[in-house]
């Protein structure tokens, strides 16, 4: 089955395969699962003055006193923060720490978690082009996704294997909306930076990180063990780390 | 643009799966439900079996038996046989998309592009664009197998609310 929910300012698009479970307990899941979607989007929206994280932000909330899980994403921003050198860095945004570059990608893992243990067979939940997956569509097939063309809406960069989550950040379509956090500036930032791994919340924030802090982000990537990286910088030249699953 | 309808092709094909869609109650979606076949229009149409019924086929698929027997609208879609709906046309950020979806019963055999028009912007942009093309041959969608798009934004969103709202209008709910 496949349902389609707008949340959080884009569009959430499930892929489920049910399998065994009863297509009637797969859709539950699933509407379960877009419930979970926007309750954490009323938690997290910085377009809401009110929302527990706009709070926060303001120094009118403490984390004690907020929902769990801001004190949860914030502390995934900081091991995000650490991985990538510091490029991502929720701390060094205009107006507060903002940790919608982690946040998105954390959401979505949650969402598809719920209708992981329904037990279906095999599901994708892709948020905007951030996307977590479970199982394999055919059996020894894993996901293949396609990696958006930065500068053409007609084609595709590449295409690579996702077992678990893929994150696309890039400066396209949505304008330089990155921002270096060293320099609090906007900058011109990579043209693609994706990343895959067994987080979508960390594969997120680093691909966030990548799309700013380019070649160095991607030499932190090829140092860690779980995840992989793809960077079209702002030339066109291309780079990854080396066990990226490129395929055919 | 010649290669898009392809390119919704290839994305068609992750959605073969489909069994049965759950309508999103967020999605502001046109009741006055403009029908629905586009006989003729595209090759994934075929001719319905004559019949006087003004009901949509009903999905047949075990987990669609829950579904609320349809309403009568304005659609003069067949009961039995392959239907055929459009999407809204929905801004995809370089321009306008919508798409035409085939059903028959609760399986959808077909997602063509109905409409797509391209702003000039963009391509002003294409014309503009000093940036080198990528070393790696630029991938075509024809022959992409892939089950999703990372990175892709407005492109995917108008994509899938628009095929969700060709959907309702087939009463795929």
């Amino acid at each position: 089955m496949a349902h389609v929910e707008q949340a959080m300012g884009t569009v959430f698009s499930f892929t489920v395969y049910a399998g065994a479970v009863s297509h009637t307990r797969a859709r539950e899941a699933v509407g379960d699962a877009c419930a979970l979607l926007h309750r954490l989007d009323a938690v997290f929206s910085t377009w809401d003055r009110q929302s527990p994280m706009s709070r926060v932000r303001r120094g009118e909330l403490a984390l004690a006193d907020a929902p769990s899980e801001v004190g949860d994403v914030l502390g995934l921003c900081t091991t995000a923060k650490e991985l990538s050198g510091g490029w991502f860095d929720p701390w060094a945004m205009p107006g507060g720490v903002d940790p919608t570059g982690l946040v998105k990608g954390w959401a979505i893992e949650r969402a598809l978690d719920v209708v992981r243990v329904s037990g279906v067979q095999a599901a994708l939940l892709n948020g905007g082009g951030d996307i977590a997956a479970h199982g394999e569509p055919e059996p020894g097939q894993p996901w293949r996704i396609g990696i958006r063309h930065p500068w053409r809406v007609d084609a595709l960069a590449c295409i690579v294997a996702v077992r678990r989550s893929v994150a696309t950040s890039g400066s396209y379509e949505r304008g330089p909306h990155l921002v270096d956090p060293h320099s609090g500036r906007a900058m011109p930032a990579a043209a693609s930076a994706t990343v895959t791994g067994p987080s979508l919340a960390m594969a997120d924030a680093l691909a966030t990180a990548l799309a700013v802090g380019g070649d160095d982000v991607l030499a932190r990537l090829t140092g860690l063990k779980d995840y992989d990286g793809y960077l079209i910088r702002a030339d066109g030249t291309e780079a990854s780390t080396p066990d990226m699953a490129f395929v055919d | 643009m010649k290669r898009y309808p392809v390119v919704i092709g290839a994305t068609a094909a992750g959605l073969a799966g489909v069994l049965s869609f759950h309508s999103s109650s967020a999605h502001p979606l046109t009741n006055s439900v403009k029908v629905a076949k586009d006989a003729g229009k595209g090759p994934a149409t075929t001719t319905p079996p004559t019949t006087t019924s003004p009901k949509v086929t009903q999905p047949t698929s075990p987990g669609s038996k829950n579904v609320p027997t349809t309403t009568t609208t304005t659609t003069t879609a067949p009961s039995a046989g392959p239907s055929t709906a459009t999407g809204t046309a929905e801004q995809y950020g370089y321009g306008v998309l919508s798409v035409r979806v085939t059903a028959s019963g609760a399986k959808i055999t077909a997602v063509q592009v109905a409409r797509l028009q391209t702003a000039d912007s963009y391509s002003q942009q294409i014309a503009n664009q000093v940036i080198p093309y990528l070393r790696r041959e630029v991938l075509s969608l024809q022959s992409a197998r892939i089950n999703g798009i990372s990175g892709a934004t407005y492109t995917s969103e108008a994509y899938a609310l628009s095929v969700q709202s060709a959907l309702d209008r087939l009463h795929h709910k």
